[in-house]
């Protein structure tokens, strides 16, 4: 028993069979991606209430391609670990032809070489006419120096909220300055109530979007013109002291540090927020669209700029496809005909095209209406102040060090030390 | 003091424990029967999330793949840990212990690092969006720890039974399954629940594995529930309680088998 | 009977011929062997190689050496994490196994209802992590929130259960010990069903007492059960993501970030793979040199 099969072979054997499984894996081979049996993959993120998925799955049946070009199948898939879907998808070659997802996926991904850039598709869309039913500024923030990476489809903003009844019953008057929202903040904080609702916990990204909001409302940024990584600037540290000084107004719930998005939602629908950062979908989250909940115009900051914070929600295609021509005429019949979704009110994001924001139907939503007619003409994107988007923001946007930043400010500690630390931890994610 | 007087003080005491050890399953439960949490509304407690799960969502089909996969993977898990088990229990050569060790070593590496190399090696063999793939994943991710499950079980009972045995001219083989295996029902009744319960809840391995709804797995399908802005929490606790029935209705029918099992008969026979 | 009766080690190969044994030994793990180089090992060699590259989740990327353990090494966020690690992991451990031990002996001696509370008692670690970890933070989470208010009901202020950093890693390690007590109750409550009852009989003739036949009785006769269990237990809390993960994703401020949650946000949200991989890597490491410390613990415990 004792040698029959010694320490060392043993191990020799499992090196071996682990090796060269291995490398059968990467020997490439005829596994193909995109799509089979004359098909496209079509992935689709949960951008809704669950009537979405068959809303859209109806729209990519209804597809029906021009002569020998492939039909398409329709896929929707979970927000849980969704990096990991698309990743190890790709790296397998079963991933999509055509999908929607992170914001900033189809950058990251082009710069892996996975994506297939839309020009051809542009360019279609400015003989077509749709190019200019686009919003201004919305179709340019897709450009890269090597092409379009993706086409924007719908829009998701942070914006300033407040509830009307709780601003009414305190006596204030809806804030339009900076020195208003502190003064506001003052007055709501005498009747225990947060002027500032946030939320940073587990897998919540408002608490770092709304610093960020805070940042570009001062003219500053996380990055500088150049695309490169540039928080330690007067313009940062003056409005993260403003942030500072609202913590010590008791404008900040201390507990919102580890808020989930659930958790925030529920102190709005309690009541115990009366003003906040929050998406586009606050009022529909609550359950409440009886115009309690109302969309702030945007707030003059001490240098005199107005700014919000946008994310161009895309639809990308992938190189990897049964036919490249096909991913063409998908992606361009769904931005053409995706008018459907909003008519039927099943997407959360805001419409990226003129046409669509003109529905009778999307009107009617007078807070989302506003958020375009508003906050959409001074929203910057979240790669500002650089005027481009590029790869390494999707791991800027929810990473560990942006959390861990809002965590600190928002627990009141000295904005300084924290925006060194995030400047040299982004620095070392985005090459 | 009287041993009735203990019987009712020991009564007291798990009374107190179990109750504020299930404060947080009284919460899911308390959840699952307020209708339209994310709602808002505040309406009355009612069943109306249970009726929502079960006819307007493929409720039924995903609790049947959860069962198909389990079922399986704890049949496989426990017909590979049991023999597995007895040569780590009885054997004493350094290549066993080195076995031992290296069933370690694998079991170490987190399913969150395990899980992209995995699916591409099995998006190759075709074993992706299937649930034949899922339960061999699972199988090797119980496995280890299932059979060191049964080694130290087996450690328990006694050498000497099977020496009997021996001298009266069985098998090892022999010997393994009609004195080890029939004395180790406690044993493999754990091992199976464990593997039934790592299979039961994963949903790290499934929600990379899994693409068809049709295909989902119940842990995937709550996540189905998890949308851009806000969770259906009605549903989501709903579909929870529907799949905490299973592992129930398994616990409370083995029970008794985990307390008459154990080799004392047996031993009061030598 | 006596005790050494219960409990004889004899060696296999010895008292059998020894080639037909081997054989049979070897048919018996070739199963467990085969699933293991399958499904096991080629994960493990391919993170080996991710480790010591510079790729992404979809390219290979360049072999840069030792770079990103040198760089995971010289990391305080590394070392702070392995603090974390290590306190979620012992009281992970051996709280569940006290809380484990504490129950199944209860649950041994004679209780109305004992099969019901054995089924109860299992229902933390029967309920999906994805669902127990929001009906803790529904408990927890908020000022108004039912534990908070309690708190406050009696006197004793508003604890941030989860925005305090303390506090946060006294709840994740509560909610670890919650979750394991019951799968650690089961495998001790499986090893004391084998314990022969007619060895307290004999003690109790001797005058021991409650104590000196658990010190000298039970204890040693479930020794190796208790040793197999901390070692799975040591791997189930430091490999364990979704507790951490869904009930505070490491926050606030990375308090209650161990390594295997900063090896996820590492590789899925900062998108840096071989670092993250490679924190991974020291990790299981790690693990490896406290199994073979206490794997040596088993076998003096059991010769």
């Amino acid at each position: 028993m004792t040698t029959n099969y010694s320490r060392r072979a043993f191990l020799g054997l499992g090196a071996a069979v682990g090796g060269g499984m291995l490398l059968s894996a990467c020997g490439g081979g005829s596994a193909s991606g995109g799509g089979d049996g004359g098909t496209l993959k079509f992935w689709d993120m949960p951008w809704g209430q669950a009537n979405y998925t068959a809303a859209a799955k109806k729209l990519t049946e209804a597809y029906q391609p021009a002569g020998s070009l492939p039909g398409a199948t329709y896929q929707g898939l979970q927000w849980a670990n969704f990096s990991q879907t698309f990743s190890s998808a790709i790296a397998s070659k079963t991933g999509p032809a055509v999908s929607t997802g992170g914001g900033f996926q189809a950058f990251q991904f082009a710069d892996q070489g996975a994506i297939a850039y839309a020009d051809n598709v542009i360019n279609q869309f400015r003989q077509d006419g749709t190019f200019d039913d686009f919003l201004p500024g919305q179709l340019d923030a897709m450009k890269t120096a090597k092409g379009y990476a993706a086409v924007p489809w719908q829009l998701d903003f942070r914006i300033w909220w407040y509830r009307k009844s709780l601003l009414d019953a305190a006596g204030v008057k809806v804030p339009t300055t900076w020195d208003e929202l502190l003064t506001a903040c003052r007055t709501l904080a005498g009747r225990k109530l947060f002027g500032f609702g946030t939320g940073a916990g587990a897998g919540n990204n408002l608490g770092s979007q709304g610093l960020h909001l805070m940042m570009l409302n001062n003219g500053g940024g996380l990055f500088n013109a150049d695309g490169k990584v540039e928080v330690v600037t007067e313009a940062n540290l003056e409005a993260m002291r403003f942030v500072q000084d609202l913590v010590k107004a008791k404008a900040v719930d201390p507990a919102s540090i580890s808020y989930t998005t659930d958790n925030l939602i529920t102190q709005w629908r309690n009541k115990r927020v009366a003003m906040g950062i929050h998406t586009a979908g606050l009022d529909t989250d609550t359950g409440e669209t009886d115009g309690d909940l109302q969309v702030m115009g945007p707030l003059t900051g001490p240098s005199g700029a107005k700014a919000g914070l946008v994310f161009q929600n895309n639809i990308m295609m992938y190189a990897d496809t049964p036919s490249q021509e096909g991913s063409e005429a998908f992606l361009s019949y769904y931005i053409k005909n995706m008018k459907t979704l909003w008519q039927q009110n099943v997407v959360a994001g805001l419409p990226v095209l003129k046409s669509i924001v003109a529905l009778p139907e999307f009107q009617a939503q007078k807070q989302k209406a506003k958020i375009i007619a508003e906050w959409a003409p001074v929203a910057k994107t979240f790669a500002a102040n650089s005027p481009t988007l590029f790869g390494g923001l999707a791991a800027v946007d929810s990473s560990q060090p942006i959390t861990q930043f809002a965590q600190t400010v928002l627990a009141g500690q000295d904005p300084k030390p924290a925006l060194e630390s995030l400047q040299k931890a982004l620095e070392a994610i985005v090459k | 003091m009287s041993p009735d007087r203990g019987r009712w003080w020991r009564f007291a005491a798990i009374l107190l424990i179990t109750a504020v050890v299930l404060v947080p399953v009284a919460a899911v439960l308390i959840l699952s029967l307020r209708p339209g949490v994310a709602s808002g509304s505040r309406a009355a407690f009612g069943l109306a999330n249970f009726t929502h799960v079960l006819t307007d969502i493929p409720t039924l089909t995903w609790l049947g793949n959860s069962l198909g996969v389990t079922l399986a993977t704890v049949a496989v898990s426990v017909a590979v840990a049991a023999p597995a088990g007895y040569v780590l229990s009885r054997g004493r050569s350094r290549a066993v212990s080195t076995y031992s060790l290296l069933l370690f070593v694998v079991q170490s590496l987190p399913v969150i690092t395990a899980v992209i190399p995995l699916f591409i090696l099995f998006a190759r063999v075709g074993l992706v969006d299937n649930l034949v793939g899922l339960g061999i994943v699972y199988v090797g991710a119980s496995m280890s720890v299932a059979i060191w499950m049964m080694a130290a079980y087996i450690d328990s009972i006694p050498v000497s039974l099977e020496e009997a045995a021996w001298i009266d001219g069985a098998s090892l083989f022999t010997g393994f399954t009609r004195i080890v295996l029939r004395n180790s029902l406690p044993g493999l009744l754990s091992t199976a629940i464990f593997t039934f319960l790592v299979s039961w809840n994963d949903y790290l391995v499934a929600i990379v594995f899994l693409r068809s709804q049709e295909r989902f797995t119940l842990p995937i399908g709550v996540q189905t529930f998890f949308q851009q802005n806000g969770t259906d929490w009605g549903s989501v606790m709903a579909l929870a309680v529907i799949m905490m029935l299973p592992p129930i209705i398994v616990f409370a029918t083995l029970n008794k088998h985990f307390s008459v099992g154990g080799i004392g008969g047996s031993l009061a026979g030598t | 009977m006596t005790l050494t009766a219960a409990c004889p080690k004899t060696e296999v190969a010895r008292t059998r011929k020894p080639r037909r044994a081997r054989r049979t030994l070897l048919v018996l793990v070739a199963p467990s062997l085969v699933l293991l180089l399958l499904i096991n090992a080629y994960p493990l060699v391919y993170a080996a190689l991710q480790s010591v590259r510079d790729g992404s989740l979809i390219n290979a990327g360049d072999y840069v050496g030792f770079e990103n353990y040198r760089a995971t090494l010289t990391s305080p966020a590394f070392w702070r994490s392995v603090q974390f690690t290590l306190i979620f992991t012992v009281v992970g451990v051996f709280g569940s196994w006290l809380g484990g031990l504490g129950l199944a002996l209860l649950l041994r001696t004679r209780i109305p209802g004992r099969t019901v509370f054995k089924t109860l008692l299992l229902l933390p670690w029967v309920v999906p992590v994805v669902v127990s970890s929001t009906a803790w933070n529904w408990l927890v989470a908020t000022p108004q929130s039912p534990l908070p208010s309690l708190a406050q009901a009696l006197g004793l202020g508003t604890p941030l259960f989860l925005a305090d950093p303390v506090l946060a890693k006294v709840t994740v390690c509560v909610f670890k010990v919650w979750i394991s007590v019951p799968f650690m109750m089961m495998l001790i409550g499986a090893a004391l069903a084998g314990v022969d009852r007619t060895v307290y009989e004999a003690a109790d003739v001797d005058g021991a007492t409650r104590w000196q036949q658990f010190r000298h009785i039970t204890l040693p006769m479930i020794s190796r059960s208790t040793y197999i269990s901390w070692i799975l237990m040591t791997i189930f809390c430091v490999n364990d993501f979704p507790t951490i993960f869904l009930l505070t994703g490491g926050g606030p401020v990375d308090a209650t970030t161990s390594l295997v949650v900063l090896s996820y946000r590492t590789v899925f949200q900062n998108f840096q793979v071989g670092p993250g991989v490679a924190i991974a890597f020291v990790m299981t490491a790690s693990l490896v040199v406290v199994s073979v410390a206490l794997y040596r613990q088993i076998r003096k415990a059991h010769v």
